[in-house]
């Protein structure tokens, strides 16, 4: 299978765009997976405000991923829905370009991502700039049906060490090989920061879940027959996003997923991946209680 | 400094750092360990913090000042003219961090938090958007 277009894609039509500035198209996630990652929602965001950066650059940079704010988190989506993609453009110029911009599922708001900033990078060292203006093109113009993408390699952290409630350090293994590295990009493979963010955020729920029964009883009075409330974390946003390189296939990382603030109300998990000593990739987490009986 | 405490407070924000090892004559590369994809979050930072626009490149454009691209470097080494150029632009870094032979691609590993509060400082008067200074604010005459 040509991977180019098809691996890796999140964005089947672009329906308007003020080229800089404002974007919007769209995604039909295949209906037939068996999951679709929110952080590969954000990339979709990603993916339609790089359209409108590289053409604004005429198709002679490209961005990469470098630096979210803020990432909300904000219902679930499930193969099948149709996501509408909104970004707008704050500046873009040779350096960098910085933006923001939501994913909606029937007009209901799935993902909001605020201040991301990406590097812009000479183009034609990750891709054909013809075959990029070809299909600018194509997606302003028709768009496409295809479904053509058909899920990622599951990329799982794998638990090192750790403290119950307190952190948990894994190793992430990058595949050597893997069809999206065909399409992210032809001409130079990078491990996704989409889908490092989607391990991590593994890493983080998986600390979460520790959390939950670390709970106070609740004030007298109480009664016997009372049950006891447990609290849930989930995640709810995701700050300070930054990736610092390119990771290339069969890199071993190692995360680290730390409780860094106790509030009982709002937990924060900080998140540091590294790459032997150097640390690669940072983000904070914040988590929002989902209290069950 | 009247942009410091903000500054110093969005700085390390970006760099992930105290507060407190956010001094004015720190050099952003050598002491806190600010990387390339840092400088861009810190300007990003700074300009939503205080109102501004930073364009890319204004730093080491302002620095060179007068003298062409020419006049400034030569083989990716700064001239005498643009090292004595550099010595009186910034003028906050510490005299004794400036080397000869300089390389222009080592000109960022001069700046300072101050280099980057006077930039706030510079585009404030820009943009018309700049404090009024103490003296102003009591209406009394200034030199």
């Amino acid at each position: 299978m040509d991977e180019h277009f098809r691996a890796f894609t999140f964005v089947n039509r672009i329906t308007s765009v003020k080229i800089g500035h404002q974007v919007r198209g769209s995604y039909q996630i295949p209906p037939d997976l068996a999951e679709f990652p929110l952080s590969l929602v954000g990339e979709a965001v990603g993916q339609l405000a790089a359209w409108s950066a590289i053409a604004a650059m005429n198709f002679e940079k490209r961005p990469v991923a470098g630096i979210a704010a803020k990432i909300e988190l904000l219902n679930s989506i499930r193969p099948g829905d149709e996501l509408e993609l909104a970004a707008d453009l704050e500046s873009v110029d040779a350096e960098a370009v910085s933006y923001g911009g939501v994913a909606s599922v029937r007009g209901k708001p799935v993902l909001r991502l605020e201040h991301c900033v990406g590097p812009m990078v000479p183009l034609e060292e990750f891709d054909d700039p013809a075959a990029l203006r070809e299909r600018f093109a194509f997606l302003c113009n028709s768009g496409t049906n295809e479904n053509a993408f058909q899920g990622v390699p599951s990329v799982m952290p794998q638990r090192i060490a750790g403290e119950n409630g307190q952190w948990i350090r894994a190793n992430i293994q990058v595949p050597q090989s893997a069809p999206f590295f065909g399409d992210h990009f032809p001409r130079r493979p990078v491990f996704p920061g989409t889908l490092l963010m989607h391990a991590n955020l593994q890493l983080a729920a998986a600390l979460a879940s520790e959390l939950a029964g670390k709970d106070e009883l609740p004030r007298l009075p109480i009664q016997s027959s009372m049950p006891i409330a447990k609290t849930k974390w989930a995640i709810r946003s995701v700050h300070d996003v930054k990736l610092r390189t390119f990771i290339p296939p069969g890199e071993l990382l190692e995360s680290e997923a730390r409780l860094v603030e106790r509030d009982s109300n709002a937990p924060v998990i900080s998140l540091e991946t590294r790459k032997g000593k150097r640390v690669i990739g940072t983000a904070r987490v914040s988590l929002v209680s989902e209290t069950t009986t | 400094m009247a942009v410091f405490p903000k500054a110093a407070e969005t700085m390390a924000d970006a760099l992930g750092c105290d507060e407190e090892e956010v001094k004015l004559d720190s050099s952003l590369i050598n002491d806190l360990g600010a990387e390339s994809i840092d400088f861009l979050d810190i300007v990003f930072r700074l300009e939503r913090a205080f109102k501004v626009k930073i364009p890319r490149g204004k730093l080491i454009e302002d620095a060179r000042g007068e003298l062409s691209e020419a006049e400034f470097e030569k083989g990716g080494v700064v001239s005498d003219a643009g090292f004595q150029r550099l010595k009186t632009f910034l003028n906050e870094v510490p005299a004794d961090r400036f080397k000869s032979p300089l390389k222009v691609a080592d000109i960022p590993r001069l700046f300072t938090v101050e280099t980057f509060c006077k930039i706030v400082i510079r585009q404030q008067k820009a943009a018309g958007t700049a404090a009024p200074t103490a003296a102003q604010t009591a209406g009394t005459p200034t030199a």
